[in-house]
């Protein structure tokens, strides 16, 4: 027999599940991204590279900063070009930006509907009106950096190879700085509130996540240091879906708020680790449902960090130089952890800098197989227990803690 | 007062920019809510009661056999529907990529069979008539906010029809076409997005689509090639967005 899930809702992109019953048991789980394939890496081939980031940007309105940003450090690599520090913390700003936008997407709309039982934050507004307010607020100023460094709310054209189209202004940075501070009692009730989450979902065992807090040169994970993900990370296709499963020396792995906090927490800024020590405890446990934590966490995070970012620009002063840059012949990879996680943007470009080879892996695609596994783990426990209703409805809350990203997980080629 | 108007958001094939966006409009999506319900929008809402739209909003493209139904669902339970974003409109990228389907499947997954019905991506417009179509990857949110209210006032929404150079003028950015030699598809795009690339000192990449009518590719196209770009490079840009123009 086989339980179908309906439609995923409150996440992104559309997906739904199959629990596979035999005997009276949970046998196996499917996890089905019915989402189209959008093949961007056949739309990137033969593209003049400095075209590139602005089409990969399209991959993922929720992050689209991260791909632009992964595709150019990608693109940089291949040229062997090296940007000075002013640039790339603009960038850092920006992919900041983004994981204030988008954990509180993820947090205050889709999530915390859950916890006060209404079907959506609109509904949920009438009675906890201030809540979204307040989510509201933190995901406006997420936007607004992203809007200052990457052009638009949505698919900016702003990061480029080499630098920048338009340049913070030191009246903006002043705003971020400012504004950061102010948003920090929000975040940091934030954090309390989804505390509340309790474990389900299942305990993740290995987690993956760059070398950088949010890019690297290379991947680590819990039982190794700097490797690339060609050495370790395998992905195969599945008749079921229209993502691929990568696992990591062969076992699903995860990656995420939760992962990284995990991996990276002595790199937090001082109330986000006191914060991260103070539940520490609870976050080594692996549940996958205390990833909602972790991006309340991280919401702190970023405040703090924008915050540093901007005043460290305005101390300095700003060059406002782009560094020039001249296509050859080369291959490169570009790692970013997007807000939902490790995000791989990898090319091989000729003599006349147009892509000869492109294969992207996203952060929802590499956690695919751990989310079957957490759906497994969670339909086992449930299977019998309680009213099938139930089941699925708590399936689908372990679906959304991972905060999956389905347009982002269907398009990636072996060329 | 007057029953409210039910709203069903719609989202095909495509990266959930347009769906997003939605969201993006913070408060003022509050002061919609006081003409719609929403009765379908699953990125938003786990309520599902919808069995007639007044105004149904279609995003993305039709990409799978899903999509599809998907769509012709939307349409025949609909009074009003529009298609949103150029995905919805005229393909955007994913309809851009000029092989079968079969032979994109087997690129990218390996094998030659096609278990979960792919499509050719196309935008909506292909497959059902639409009261209006609103462009842009993604559209300006100011412009849809303008639309819903419109519709709720019983007054038909106006389409735009001047190209993002107007928007470049009005707003005195500089050509970076005539300035810099930068690739600019502002002469033959639809405006709308007031030429927030231009204020980045960057050329348009023609996301909204391309404008029919009184504009002049071929005259953009020779512009370009005065700069040294070669053919191919001017084609494919120009089909990025829609590959579905004639
Ligand atoms: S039109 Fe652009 S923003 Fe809208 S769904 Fe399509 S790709 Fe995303
Ligand atoms: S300037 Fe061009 S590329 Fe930029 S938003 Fe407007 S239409 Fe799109």
């Amino acid at each position: 027999m086989i339980i179908e899930t309906r439609e995923f809702t409150r996440v992104e992109g559309n997906g739904k599940a199959e629990i596979v019953i035999e005997d009276g048991e949970v046998k196996d789980v499917r996890l089905k991204i019915i989402e189209g394939p959008r093949f961007f890496e056949l739309l990137t081939l033969g593209r003049h590279y400095y075209d590139v980031p602005d089409l990969e940007a399209r991959i993922c309105a929720i992050c689209y900063l991260s791909h632009s940003v992964a595709s150019v450090l990608g693109i940089e690599r291949a040229f062997g070009v090296e940007v000075p520090e002013e640039i790339q913390l603009i960038r850092e700003l920006g992919l900041i930006g983004e994981f204030l936008e988008s954990h509180s997407l993820h947090l205050y709309l889709l999530v915390a509907p859950d916890l006060f039982g209404y079907p959506d934050a609109i509904r949920m507004a009438t009675k906890h009106g201030e809540l979204v307010k307040e989510g509201l607020a933190l995901k406006s100023f997420g936007n607004r950096i992203r809007v200052m460094v990457g052009g638009r709310e949505i698919h900016g054209i702003n990061v480029k190879p080499g630098g920048f189209g338009r340049w913070p202004l030191p009246e903006e940075l002043e705003a971020v700085e400012r504004e950061a501070d102010g948003l920090l009692t929000i975040a940091r009730r934030s954090v309390r509130l989804f505390s509340e989450i309790g474990p389900y979902g299942g305990k993740a065992e290995l987690f993956v996540a760059t070398d950088g807090y949010l890019t690297g040169e290379s991947l680590i994970s819990n039982i190794e240091k700097n490797f690339h993900y060609t050495e370790r990370i395998e992905e195969r296709p599945l008749v079921y879906s229209f993502a691929k499963q990568s696992l990591y020396n062969g076992r699903p792995f995860l990656v995420g708020s939760l992962a990284r906090l995990l991996l990276k927490g002595d790199s937090l800024t001082p109330l986000a680790r006191r914060l991260f020590e103070e539940h520490r405890e609870k976050l080594e446990t692996g549940y996958v449902s205390y990833n909602n934590l972790a991006q309340a966490i991280e919401l702190v995070y970023s405040l703090e960090r924008a915050k540093e970012i901007a005043k460290t620009l305005l101390d300095g002063g700003i060059e406002r130089e782009n560094v020039p840059v001249e296509a050859r012949e080369g291959e490169g990879i570009g790692y970013v952890e997007a807000p939902r996680g490790v995000l791989i943007h990898h090319y091989r470009i000729d003599g006349n800098g147009s892509i000869s080879y492109s294969n992207i892996i996203t952060p929802t695609a590499l956690n695919h197989a751990m989310m079957e596994r957490a759906l497994l783990w969670e339909a086992r426990e449930l299977y019998g227990e309680v009213p099938e209703e139930e089941m699925l409805g708590r399936l689908e809350e372990t679906v959304r803690a991972f905060d999956p990203c389905i347009s982002c997980s269907v398009h990636f080629a072996k060329l | 007062m007057m029953d409210k108007l039910k709203l069903g958001v719609f989202e095909l094939t495509d990266c959930g920019g347009c769906a997003l966006n939605m969201l993006f409009l913070y408060e003022r999506l509050f002061d919609l809510l006081e003409f719609y319900e929403i009765t379908e929008f699953h990125m938003a809402t786990s309520l599902r009661e919808g069995n007639h739209y007044d105004v149904a909003l279609v995003t993305g493209t039709v990409s799978t056999q899903r999509d599809l139904n998907l769509l012709k669902e939307a349409r025949n339970h609909s009074d009003y529907l529009i298609a949103l974003g150029t995905c919805a409109t005229h393909g955007s990228v994913q309809a851009s990529v000029e092989l079968p389907i079969r032979e994109k499947l087997k690129a990218v997954y390996g094998d030659e069979g096609n278990p979960m019905r792919a499509l050719d991506s196309k935008p909506v417009v292909e497959y059902v008539a639409v009261d209006f179509a609103l462009p842009g990857c993604p559209y300006d949110k100011n412009e849809v906010y303008q639309v819903l209210l419109d519709i709720a006032k019983g007054i038909e929404p106006v389409k735009k029809d001047y190209p993002v150079c107007l928007e470049c003028k009005l707003n005195e950015y500089e050509c970076v076409l005539v300035k810099k030699g930068l690739p600019c598809l502002g002469p033959i795009t639809y405006g709308g997005c007031n030429a927030v690339c231009v204020r980045s000192g960057l050329g348009c990449i023609g996301c909204r689509g391309p404008l029919p009518g009184e504009v002049n590719p071929a005259g953009e196209y020779e512009v370009l090639r005065e700069l040294g770009y070669d053919d191919e490079y001017i084609i494919r840009k120009f089909k990025t967005f829609a590959r579905w123009e004639p």
